[in-house]
């Protein structure tokens, strides 16, 4: 029962809206999550990690967990929920909330928006209460959080106010319990953030790598399945550790590079893995970071991670941002650096700035079954799927409109991902020869191309990758084409606006700097992955994962000098390059052991 | 590109254009003659009664084992160019066999694909010596007018077969899908006919068209391209004109904004000179649009907002269910940063939040709870 205390967020007395007799449950910390998934991929926006019910169109198994109430009493009971697809249906997320054995008659994903939805007043008895999310439809029902209170005081709705109240009646303190120090901080546990860690371990640092999923690789995990493109340059004793086989996107086949990655990161003594992890602040002070913080997603529990050296590889460009780092988002006019390709005109550069960006994916696959699939009519899904038919989904299943921004607005991305490929399938299905075909697989994490871009000393810009300009501190290699992609909606209103189109320019071998790879007004911060320092044209072709590696591998190693000699980032390029670029040709090689010399 | 084509395709058929099956060739006889009747496949308007002339000119393509073969200007009564032409013939080769494919090809002025002929007594053929029938011609067009085609970046030897090897140094697009992507877009059967005829219709040709038409390019061809249908010739044109041209046609831009494609329209929106916002009769065709255009074009249409006179406002708030989520939330933010609004927004604001059918209707009902 301690354990199970330990999980809860109990109230303790702070206010006048809430009693010591309240409680307080948030679900990603339910013992049993059943077929119930953690979805902590929007917490800045919608406050918290939630459980989301995501069965494909089955219903998925009840998530479970005991609670201890102090008190006997009537307990007014509210779920923090969603209805994800307001409309003229039934809501496509519904579930049910059972309390010590007993479902409640009320149906929760009902109300548009993040919200806490009423399910009436319950009598309890002191001692242990079980809660269940009981799932109606299959189809992503999700709930973050359950309020028992005595009083019939509804939580707040907006966000603002409600991390007001839930900081009050969780009792946090501001700081977190546990303060840890590290040579080096990695944030991301992607392709770039895993080489990070490698490649600084192997020069002895000590390295904490913060993770928010329970397996690495990021896109590359077999939780999002994209395979991993571009050459090894420097890296390849590294980056073959991390990257994936030549599969079809979206391929089970990710499972095994997933196995083969996890365990070479988890073979380092000196990188200590904090798989389930999120950052959610960063502080710095003098233009310098100071510290991380993070969360465990499910515990809830917070830890602070000091260090002199800290990599964002986050993707979204979190640490930065909270850091205040200088960051761009969107596409430069082609004037800006000059990088229009007059062939494809607006689609590659526009005149004008605008903040359109290459779109994020959600793959998904079926497959041939012996029996008849039967799959449930979606009328929710179809305003966006339309007449499109499909049983797969590969890279061009990707979304972007410029009313919605792939940090901000990522739930409302993921979810109209969901109705492309629920609609899409379900007109599928609708054809004689799909008689037996089953969902086989659908991510519902968002695979993203592109989102903020922290800017270092240089920018990278599709110029430099045209011209295939040798930097002196060139320390990634890549001849993959450089390929930006944009929505087939804009050709034609008619078209699926979940669909997009690739436009290739083949480009020489060309080099990415050094000073790309380093914020330029933050002392101490690297940047690995896709929020390095590039335009949104020069991100074309250097997104791609084996790319993102060996910058990571290239900044673990940069760390390792910055420690050294005690310098930050930028001093390695003015006053350490040769060393620096020796000590990238000597990791190529596994070193001979002292005791075999 | 692929949904652009069948939109055409099934126009085609709305139109009775391939109801008695193939419609009619080029004649054998009209070869490298001019033009009085729509090319059999085609892509831009053909006005009824349009005669066009062929006049020679230095642009030419290099068939394989052919030579040089001349591109022709077709052009109008008044000796302006409309499109530019060639008939050629060129050799299709596979296993070490080859045979000829007659074909006359169609360019734009910008050197974009127009469409092609092909002539009655030289019916394209398949790998297996069968003819061509007439879903494989209007295939082969779908192709041609795909301009980023895979086969664009492919050997034709990386397409049979196993089209597509894993490659380490593969591009993000190519994956395991493109295989499905060949076989969609190439004619059954016809791998090389389809490949030559791609290459030859994408080609150096095009920059050679191209530099002509710049090189004779006045004011009333620029007109001219802006009021077509055609979305190249509007980019194009609109990409070139002045301040001083926006605003004397601004009656034209307005109809391209209505009618044209959502890249077209959004290059307008964010390319209008600052002076169309400082006047309302400028202004006002584009926000009668409101509710009709494409969502991206909505959002940049909105940053304008501030310089929109209130009837505008007004007639916005009684289309709220046409935004989304976001832009309803820059429209709501736009109203709360104003020191008054008219009653009648707030009574359209209110019966929106009451209705059922919309599913916005939440973000309406919260203003109203801060803002009332």
């Amino acid at each position: 029962m301690q354990k199970i205390r330990m999980l809860l967020w109990m109230l303790l007395v702070s206010g006048s809206m809430m009693s010591q007799s309240d409680v307080y449950v948030e679900t990603e910390s339910f013992i049993e999550k059943g077929g119930w998934v953690v979805d902590p991929q929007f917490v800045e926006q919608m406050g918290s990690p939630y459980l989301m019910a995501h069965g494909f169109g089955e219903r998925v198994e009840n998530a479970s967990t005991s609670v201890h109430f102090e008190n006997t009493g009537e307990y007014h009971v509210w779920a923090r929920t969603k209805n994800w697809v307001p409309g003229s249906w039934d809501p496509p997320g519904m579930f049910k909330i059972m309390i010590n054995g007993r479902e409640l008659e009320k149906t929760l994903g009902t109300s548009p928006g993040w919200s806490w939805e009423y399910l009436g007043t319950v009598v309890l008895q002191s001692g242990t209460v079980g809660i269940q999310l009981v799932d109606q439809t299959g189809f992503n029902g999700r709930c973050d959080a359950i309020y028992f209170s005595t009083s019939d005081t509804r939580p707040p709705n907006s966000l603002e106010k409600l991390m007001e109240w839930r900081k009050k009646i969780t009792a946090k303190p501001d700081v977190p319990e546990q303060e840890q120090r590290y040579d080096l901080v990695v944030v991301g546990g992607g392709i770039a953030g895993c080489a990070a860690a490698i490649a600084a371990a192997e020069q002895g640092l000590k390295v904490a790598l913060i993770h928010d999923r329970p397996v690495l690789g990021g896109n590359a995990s077999s939780e999002i399945r994209v395979h991993t493109l571009g050459i090894y340059g420097h890296f390849e004793r590294i980056l073959k550790k991390l990257d994936t086989e030549h599969y079809p996107n979206g391929s089970a086949e990710a499972k095994k590079d997933q196995e083969k990655r996890d365990n070479n990161v988890k073979s380092y003594a000196n990188i200590d893995l904090y798989l389930n992890w999120r950052a959610y602040d960063a502080a710095a002070e003098n233009d310098t970071v100071r510290h991380v913080d993070a969360a465990n997603t499910s515990s809830g529990k917070r830890k602070r991670f000091s260090a002199p050296y800290f990599v964002d590889s986050t993707g979204d460009g979190w640490i930065g941002y909270w850091a205040g780092a200088e960051f761009s988002y969107g596409r430069e006019s082609m004037d800006t650096y000059g990088e229009e390709w007059e062939e494809w005109g607006e689609l590659w550069s526009p005149k004008e700035a605008d903040n359109a960006v290459m779109g994020s994916s959600v793959l998904w696959g079926s497959k041939e079954t012996e029996t008849k699939q039967d799959f449930p009519e979606v009328p929710w899904a179809m305003p966006v799927a339309k007449q499109h038919e499909e049983v797969n989904g590969e890279w061009q299943w990707e979304f972007s409109r410029n009313d919605l921004n792939q940090i901000d607005d990522a739930e409302e991305i993921r979810d109209h991902m969901l109705r492309a490929i629920y609609g899409s399938f379900a007109n599928a299905k609708k054809n004689p020869e799909n008689a037996t075909r089953k969902l086989e697989w659908v991510s519902y994490l968002v695979g993203k191309r592109e989102s903020r871009r922290l800017v270092g000393d240089h920018i990278f810009t599709f110029n430099d990758a045209k011209a295939g300009t040798k930097f002196p501190d060139a320390v990634v290699i890549e001849t993959r084409e450089v390929d930006v992609h944009y929505q087939t909606v804009l050709e034609d209103a008619e078209n699926p606006d979940f669909i997009s189109e690739a436009l290739f320019y083949k480009t020489p071998k060309y080099y990415i700097p050094y000073r790309s790879l380093y914020s330029k007004n933050i002392n101490n911060l690297f940047m690995a992955g896709r929020n390095f320092s590039t335009s949104h044209a020069g991100l074309g072709g250097p997104r791609v994962m084996r790319t993102t590696g060996q910058m990571g591998a290239a900044v673990g190693l940069a760390a390792s000098l910055c420690k050294k000699y005690d310098v930050n980032p930028r001093e390695i390029y003015t006053g350490y390059l040769n060393e620096y670029l020796k000590l990238i040709e000597a990791q190529k090689y596994v070193g001979i052991p002292e005791s075999k010399k | 590109m692929r949904y652009q084509v069948w939109i055409i395709a099934l126009f085609f058929m709305a139109t009775g254009f391939s109801q008695s099956g193939l419609p009619t060739a080029v004649s054998d006889s009209s070869r490298n003659k001019g033009l009085i009747r729509r090319p059999e496949f085609y892509i831009l308007d053909w006005k009824r009664g349009t005669q066009l002339k062929r006049k020679p000119t230095t642009i030419s393509i290099i068939v394989d084992s052919i030579g040089l073969q001349g591109v022709d200007a077709l052009v109008d009564v008044a000796g302006r160019p409309v499109l530019y032409a060639s008939d050629i013939s060129t050799p299709v080769c596979a296993d070490g066999e080859c045979r000829l494919m007659h074909i006359r090809l169609y360019w734009t002025l910008l050197g974009h694909y127009a469409g092609f002929d092909h002539y009655p007594s030289f019916p394209f053929t398949k790998h297996d010596h069968d003819e061509f029938q007439s879903a494989d011609y209007l295939k082969l067009h779908q192709l041609l007018m795909d301009n980023n085609s895979i086969l664009k970046r492919r050997k034709v030897e990386e397409l049979v077969d196993k089209p597509i090897a894993p490659k380490k140094d593969g591009a993000d697009a190519v994956a395991g899908a493109t295989i499905t992507e060949v076989k969609e877009s190439i004619v059954t059967g016809a791998l090389y006919s389809c490949y030559t005829a791609w290459h030859l219709v994408h080609g150096g040709v095009r920059e050679q068209i191209k530099r002509r038409t710049l090189s004779m390019m006045d004011d009333n061809m620029f007109l001219r391209m802006l009021d077509s249908n055609n979305p190249e010739y509007q980019l194009f044109a609109l990409k070139r004109l002045n301040k001083e041209q926006y605003e004397e046609n601004y009656k034209v831009i307005a109809e391209v904004f209505e009618s044209g494609i959502p890249l077209v329209r959004t290059f307008i929106i964010k390319n209008l000179p600052a002076s169309f916002w400082d006047s309302q009769e400028w202004q006002r065709p584009f926000w009668e649009c409101f509710a009709k255009i494409d969502i991206n074009s909505r959002s940049l249409l909105l940053n304008h907002l501030g310089k929109s006179p209130e009837t505008v406002l007004e007639d916005i708030s009684k289309q709220l269910g046409a935004m989304t989520k976001n832009q309803l939330k820059v429209f709501l933010g736009h109203l709360a940063s104003l020191d008054g609004v008219n009653p009648s927004i707030w009574n359209n604001l209110r019966a929106f939040s009451n209705s059922k059918a919309e599913a916005n209707a939440y973000i309406v009902t919260h203003f109203l709870e801060d803002h009332e």
